[in-house]
């Protein structure tokens, strides 16, 4: 089954040989014909091969096999062999003198380099690769309750870490790449789907990925200049194959279930503590808010073609429900890949098209933080008249206690996205090996964000006497590219050459209003102007343009000598209108090398050694437009002859130095075949600088006009081990296993200049009662992330706290004995995934763990104390301290190891026989479970590493303050999927 | 032809890829929602709304939280904030400030230096605008924006003393420090030779705006502390300034002392210069949230749920007589919703002896970390008005005829002794208008708590205690200290860390 799922990803280097081969074939036309025809299959399970290229040897006459395995070509009469070759299997030679019909069966290779690589706007074979880039192909993929590209990767490739803590299904995945680099606009890998640069990871649905290809080191991504700092994912969609026609079905439903949340008191417990109300209920207020969340997804795709035309159309429906109330989304993507070959075969068009509709219920998840805290004696809700006006829901007039289910119940908060992903490329070989491209692209997205809470609602937007608010952005992104590449042979030596032009631009706008005061809830957020506000002046209104624009030369050069030595040099010029005047032009070279030694010299049990290695520079550009000027802006009114009028002033200093950060990163990294191809694997190791980062830099005012300016002046350090293995421990016709691990070792990820200041504190622990509670000490020459507080020594007597008296000044728990008391970012991970076949079934699993990182539990920061219990209900660990009479204060009792391993996710698939039904080419059942067991000593909601501070729906936050486990973290969940692929 | 025909293409294309570079390598930012030097100050509105960015830092400097306004009253014995159990600690920032105990790091501090300099520089950039428009009027423009700036100085002076003086816009080099004399004497020559530029005019297109009146009135308030900035008294020229404010007629005091302090007071006779609030268009007086408990929302039909926490002092409470009008500036004892009903507080603490009707005891517990909710008087004086958002509408008085009558009593006295009757007559008017009998005889212990009690939070409660030699004084929750060092608050950590040629202020 293997090559058919393989089968799609090997199409982009398909698509290049049918070119050629196309060539080929107009030039022989002129002689004599006889005809030939025969099956090609797999000479393992029987299976017919769709897509084999037939070529006669010696001559340039061919055809692809169609979806039964059967083909058809007209050979000149002298010819006695055919070649049939098929990536991922041996390539056949067969004497047909004689002969009509001739079948064949390929054998599988054992080896996997022959497999293709997307790199910076080119492919290369797996062995002629001379950076760190890593392929996930489709038949690796993660499987189960998948919504979200990232989820297919997570866990599978070393140095790459994808995190979303909680489960809310409309919260975007955060991914890094080998520590955070840059605390610029780039934290995350730019996205590249099918060459287009920027794309939104959201336009691609998961079931029209064939393969990710990561750049991960700058030797490769330099060709990707400012915005490639965090290395590059590039995403290759399936297409469509010649002479093979093909429906496919895949649909899955998932019932997901609550997993974890911070364990609180029941009722009796929290009424065995002195001081607290008894409202005379027993609620469960986690389970109040909670639902069994069914999610369900289908898709369906055709694809084929001829040998000038192929396509596939693919149309994704996903009804996602979360497990909390009000939570989810409903979303339709359809998607159309379209090629067509003209010229003779010289000139090919590709136009991808794809569209996603998404109808989101945001919910809010401010009701994860009360339904953790609420008393649970308190009914949800209350016939008694004094709840009326809270439209029956208990409330109680508390500071900061709001009931959870009336927060989710009467308020209304909704986003509505349209994505469009449009792209229109073509290449043309003017003379062989000589190729001109050119690439058009567009991507919009519209977000349309609506709220309305109601007029009987406490907590968010209370008191305003309902209140109803509706945002919109669009974002457009255009990209024009046009290159050269040519591409020959000098005897033994390879030689490649690449050179193009790209430009993008940026444009964004937005327009919002809110406003309440409303007469009735009929309108919800459907008719602003009824809001009184508007009439009042406490209505506001906002809008916001901006646009950027980037612009660059890019270059390659590739040398291959005796399929042995490898060199690569890449070369980006790039400039971006977010630089200052002064600096508006950066240059980013790579250059990498790759010897194969196992050609130069026998290794007793090696079958395939390389080595490579190379020096990159890639950038990152400022986080925002117009950081760099001077601009004035609207500062309230002042009273001016008798009326209100604007006041301007300036709000940002000047730049004109501004420029990009420079990314140095040095590399090198081990690619090794043993034990017969069995046993293959990668290692890699990786030292980076990243200089003149670009930081709000303080300064004095005056002479400056505003407090802040930005500065390049951050020094950023990484260095990491990663070690990827694959091992077919078992590989029988009946049963195999395969074995592969993934893992990181995050050396170093310093801060070694931030601001010149030496240290300073960031992010605070917050209301109620704790704002100036730093929780992280930027301290440079440090690694990011130091999680800074008091040392918890224990609880007197008397029940108040003991803390170290770190500076030994005899007076404890002052700031000054605040210390480093945790590490924020983890710095080993491990991926281990197994495959198990047995005849028909198959068992997959991948157990992902992370380590090293600590957590800030804010739950019990901010209410494990007795005292806040008059209000609060508390975390169970409260009964550790149920004698401390002190007021909540934070240290490192609360701060807690995160280290977690984790069954991601498990799988069992059976392959139905179809051999008898001749409609059906495929059948496969499968059940999943998500999430079913974590260990770990964490006792907060997920311990999965927080990478960023308060980060929205986007998982953008601030990612110098990670470690902090806030209290909205959406409620893990642990699911089960029943799944079929259905392939006619 | 073949041959020439591939040619032909690849040199067009070649051609195109170049154009095409050349063309698109424009790299300039286009802004389109925001205003730059390039396409700003065009039209006389557009300077106008320039002078109003000096004006508009007033605004974070009274009556809001967290900075100038924060500073002068909970470091004073007027207001302090207790760490109400789980709320209000904050990392105990306003415990050390009211204990005189505060570190350079405080945010208070920062966020008063801050805005308090934006205001200056503002000032410097639009003077600097104005005079090289030299056009007519432009003189008077930059008179009142010397001043509004020596306004901005005179804080800086009285918090953190020796600040650096900068007066021109374009500087580029970070500023060292200049001594506290060096900008008394600043503040001094730039309000005396501004002064007769400005207009006499109170009122209608002039208020909110320094004026003639305003400038005597700071100088009248720079002389009276002109013995604490720079060793040397200066009590009759703080007579000659409080007189030209009296003689004028200009103002006069109010019949009802809370006119002053009204959701719609820009009518008072006896507010001379105010920072303009106003719910819509000039927001940041929320002094309701920062005092009121979470369910005072009742009381007063608020749209929004107040903090709970400033509170004053029992022992200033208690420094008004029982029918000194000026008492009302206080919520004390029971509250009631504003339909009649008592107010309840479900989250009373089992030791709060009033349970959960809520009711302001004058006596605070302790200060911290449990004072009970409910504990400690809350402010009332600027009036709270039905349906009041976080913004409200009452303009906040920086300087007022009352504390003018009251500062010429003082020089009086301290020029002729307590006996003074001419001193003596002053204070009794500012007295009887409370509501109460006259003084037959004042001391200089009753000047201040009469001062005390007319002034309340109007941000001098600082300048009067370190005037009279109290402010190292032990008073509730605050221990004695360091009533010289502390005189002068540490510059901030941040702008020292911003700017290497600043020094830290002796002691700290």
């Amino acid at each position: 089954m293997r090559m058919k799922l393989n089968y799609y990803c090997k199409q982009v280097s398909l698509r290049i040989s049918t070119v050629l081969m196309g060539i080929l074939l107009m030039s022989t036309m002129a002689l004599a014909q006889r005809s030939v025809t025969g099956t090609v299959t797999d000479a393992g399970s029987g299976d017919a091969i769709p897509g084999v290229a037939v070529l006669i040897k010696g001559t340039t006459v061919g055809a692809y096999t169609d979806e039964n395995g059967q083909y058809s070509l007209s050979a000149p009469s002298e010819a006695t062999v055919l070649v049939f070759s098929y990536y991922g299997y041996e390539t056949m030679e067969k004497d047909i003198s004689g002969l009509d019909v001739v079948d064949a069966a390929l054998a599988e290779s054992v080896g996997t380099l022959d497999e293709v690589v997307v790199t910076g706007y080119t492919t290369q074979r797996e062995e002629e690769k001379t950076s760190a880039i890593v392929s996930v192909r489709s038949d690796d993929f993660n499987q189960g309750n998948i919504n979200n590209p990232a989820q297919l990767i997570q866990g599978k490739v070393a140095g790459v870490t994808i995190s979303r803590p909680g489960g809310n299904p409309n919260q975007e995945f955060n991914i890094r790449l080998r520590g955070l680099g840059t605390i610029g606009a780039n934290r995350s890998p730019l996205v590249i789907i099918d060459g287009v640069l920027n794309a939104d990871i959201n336009t691609v649905d998961p079931n029209d990925i064939a393969s990710f290809d990561i750049l991960k080191d700058a030797s490769a991504a330099a060709i990707y200049g400012t915005q490639a700092a965090s290395g590059v994912i590039i995403i290759t969609t399936k297409k469509g194959v010649p002479g093979s026609t093909s429906v496919d079905y895949n649909g899955f439903v998932t019932i997901d279930y609550i997993d974890q949340t911070t364990e609180v008191l029941g009722r009796d417990e929290f009424l065995s503590f002195p001081g607290t109300q008894d409202f005379g209920s027993d609620t469960d207020w986690i389970g109040e808010l909670t639902r069994t969340g069914n999610t369900q997804v289908h898709n369906v795709s055709m694809s084929g073609g001829s040998n000038s035309t192929t396509y596939r159309a693919s149309v994704n429906f996903r009804d996602v429900e979360g497990i909390a109330l009000k939570t989810g989304f409903e979303q339709l993507n359809g998607r159309l890949n379209l090629q067509q070959k003209a010229i003779n075969d010289k000139l090919t068009i590709n136009l991808n098209i794809t569209t996603t509709l998404r109808n989101s219920e945001l919910g809010n998840n401010g009701a994860f933080r009360y339904a953790t805290i609420y008393n649970p004696t308190a009914p949800v809700r209350s016939d008694a008249p004094e709840f009326e006006r809270w439209g029956g829901y208990f409330q109680q007039d508390l500071f900061d206690f709001f009931n959870p289910v009336a927060l989710l119940e009467q308020n209304t908060n909704e986003g509505n996205f349209t994505r469009v992903l449009g792209d229109v490329n073509a290449k043309f070989e003017v003379v062989p090996g000589l190729i001109l491209s050119g690439r058009y692209s567009q991507q919009r997205t519209n977000e349309i964000f609506a709220n309305y809470t109601s007029k009987q609602s406490r907590g968010t937007g209370a008191d305003r006497n309902g209140l109803a608010s509706r945002n919109t952005n669009q974002f457009v992104n255009q990209l024009a590219e046009i290159s050269v590449s040519y591409e020959t042979e000098f005897g033994d030596l390879d030689f490649s050459v690449l050179g193009g032009y790209s430009y993008q631009q940026f444009d964004n706008e937005g327009f919002g209003a809110q406003g309440g005061d409303f007469l009735t809830d009929a309108f919800s957020f459907n008719n602003l102007s009824a809001g009184a506000d508007f009439n009042n002046g406490l209505g506001s209104i906002f809008s916001y343009a901006n646009r950027n624009k980037l612009i660059a030369g890019f270059g390659r050069v590739e040398l291959g000598y005796q399929d042995t030595y490898y060199l690569s040099a890449v070369v980006r010029q790039e400039g971006s209108t977010r630089f200052g005047e002064d600096n508006k032009w950066g240059t980013f070279p790579g250059f990498s090398a790759g010897i194969i030694l196992s050609n130069l010299f026998e290794v007793p049990g090696i079958d395939y050694l390389k080595i490579r290695g190379g020096y990159g520079e890639t950038g990152a550009q400022p986080a925002a437009s117009y950081l760099s000027l001077f601009t004035l802006a609207p500062g309230g009114n002042f009273f001016f002859n008798g009326a209100f009028t604007p006041a301007y002033g300036p709000n940002q200093n000047p730049n004109p130095d501004l420029r990009w950060e420079t990314k140095q990163d040095v590399s090198i990294g081990l690619d090794f075949n043993m034990l017969n191809y069995r046993l293959n694997g990668s290692i890699d190791y990786f030292n980076t600088t990243t200089v003149d980062a670009i930081l709000p830099l303080n300064v004095p005012v005056p002479p400056n006009q505003a407090p802040i300016t930005f500065t390049n002046i951050g020094e950023i350090s990484q260095s990491g081990l990663e070690i990827s293995l694959g091992y077919k421990i078992f590989d029988n016709a009946n049963f195999s296993w395969e074995s592969s691990v993934a893992f990181t070792y995050l050396i170093d990820n310093t801060l070694d200049v931030f601001n010149g200041e030496g240290t300073v504190f960031r992010s605070n622990l917050g209301s109620p009662g704790q704002n100036g509670t730093p929780l992280l000490l930027i301290e440079e020459g440090k690694p990011i992330g130091q999680l800074y507080g008091l040392v918890f020594e224990g609880i007197a007597a008397d029940g108040t706290w003991i803390h170290k008296d770190s500076d030994g000044d005899g007076t404890p728990g002052e700031d000054e004995d605040r210390e480093v008391i945790g590490q924020a970012l983890n710095d080993w991970q491990l991926g281990w995934n197994n495959t198990f076949r047995f005849g028909d079934f198959d068992v997959n699993f991948l157990l992902r763990g992370v380590f090293g990182h600590d957590l800030i539990n804010t739950f019990r920061a901010f209410y494990e104390a007795p005292s806040s219990m008059t209000t609060y209900n508390a975390p169970a660990t409260v009964t550790d301290v149920r004698n401390l009479t002190d007021a909540p204060i934070f240290s490192s009792y609360h701060v807690e190891d995160g280290d977690f391993i984790k069954l991601d996710n498990i799988t069992f698939g059976y392959t139905v026989p179809v051999d008898g039904i001749d409609w059906m080419k495929r059948l496969r059942v499968y059940v999943t479970g998500q999430n079913l067991f974590t260990i770990t000593d964490y006792s907060g909601v997920d311990p999965e590493v927080r990478l960023e501070d308060n980060p929205n729906n986007a998982g953008i936050g601030d990612p110098l303050a990670p470690g902090i486990d806030r209290r909205n973290t959406y409620f893990r969940q642990a699911g089960v999927t029943f799944g079929v692929n259905l392939g006619l | 032809m073949q041959k020439i025909l591939k040619h032909g293409k690849i040199f067009i294309l070649s051609f195109l890829m170049l154009g095409v570079y050349n063309s698109c390598t424009d790299l300039d930012e286009e802004v389109f929602d925001r205003v730059t030097a390039d396409n700003f100050f065009q039209s006389d509105e557009e300077f106008i709304s320039a002078l109003g960015g000096a004006y508009s830092a007033l605004g974070n400097n009274w009556g809001g939280h967290n900075g100038t306004w924060s500073t002068q009253e909970v470091s004073s014995d007027e207001f302090m904030v207790p760490q109400r159990g789980q709320d209000w600690f904050d990392g105990g920032i306003w415990l050390r400030c009211h204990r005189h105990e505060w570190t350079p790091t405080e945010p208070w501090l920062n966020n008063s230096w801050n805005s308090l300099f934006s205001g200056v520089n503002a000032c410097n950039r639009v003077i600097d605008q104005f005079s090289a428009l030299n056009v007519e009027g432009s003189d008077a423009f930059i008179a009142e924006l010397k001043v509004l700036r020596a306004l901005f100085y005179f804080n800086l002076m009285d918090i953190f003393g020796n600040v650096p003086l900068v007066t021109s816009f374009d500087v580029t080099e970070p500023p060292g420090n200049s001594s506290r004399q060096e900008v008394y004497n600043f503040i001094e020559s730039e309000v005396t030779a501004n002064i007769n530029q400005l207009t006499d005019q109170n009122g209608g297109a002039a208020y909110g705006r320094i004026n003639k009146w305003t400038a005597h009135a700071m100088l009248t308030r720079l002389y009276l502390n002109a013995e604490v900035y720079t060793g040397t008294a200066r009590w009759s020229d703080v007579i000659t300034q409080a007189d030209a404010i009296i003689n004028s007629g200009t103002f006069s005091l109010e019949g009802n002392y809370f006119a002053n302090f009204n959701a719609d007071n820009s009518g008072s006779a006896e507010n001379i210069f105010v920072k303009v609030y106003d719910r819509v268009f000039s927001g940041g007086f929320n002094i309701p949230a920062m005092t009121l408990h979470y369910n005072s929302q009742f009381t007063f039909d608020l749209t929004f749920q107040p903090w709970n926490g400033y509170c004053s002092l029992q022992e200033f409470y208690e420094s008004y007589a029982d029918d000194d009008v000026r008492r009302q500036s206080f919520l004390a004892g029971p509250q009631f919703a504003s339909d009649g009903s008592r107010v309840i507080d479900n989250g009373a603490e089992e030791a709060d002896p009033d349970g959960p009707e809520l009711t302001f005891t004058p006596e605070i517990n302790e200060h911290f970390p449990n004072a009970l909710r409910q504990a400690g008087v809350r402010a009332v004086k600027f009036q709270y008005t039905p349906g009041a958002t976080q913004n409200l509408d009452n303009d906040f008085p920086i300087y007022r005829y009352g504390d003018v009558i009251l500062a010429k009593a003082e020089a009086l006295m301290r020029l002729n002794g307590e006996g003074d009757g001419e001193a003596l007559a002053l204070v009794n008017q500012i007295h009887e208008r409370a509501g109460l009998a006259s003084y037959a005889s004042i001391t200089f212990d009753e000047l201040l708590a009469e001062r005390g009690r007319e002034m309340f939070m109007e941000a001098v409660r600082r300048q009067d205690l370190i005037r009279f030699g109290k402010w190292g004084d032990e008073w509730d929750f605050k221990p004695a200290s360091d009533g010289e060092v502390r005189k002068l608050f540490p510059i901030p950590t941040p702008q020292l860390d911003a700017n290497k040629n600043l020094v830290q202020n002796p002691g700290y």
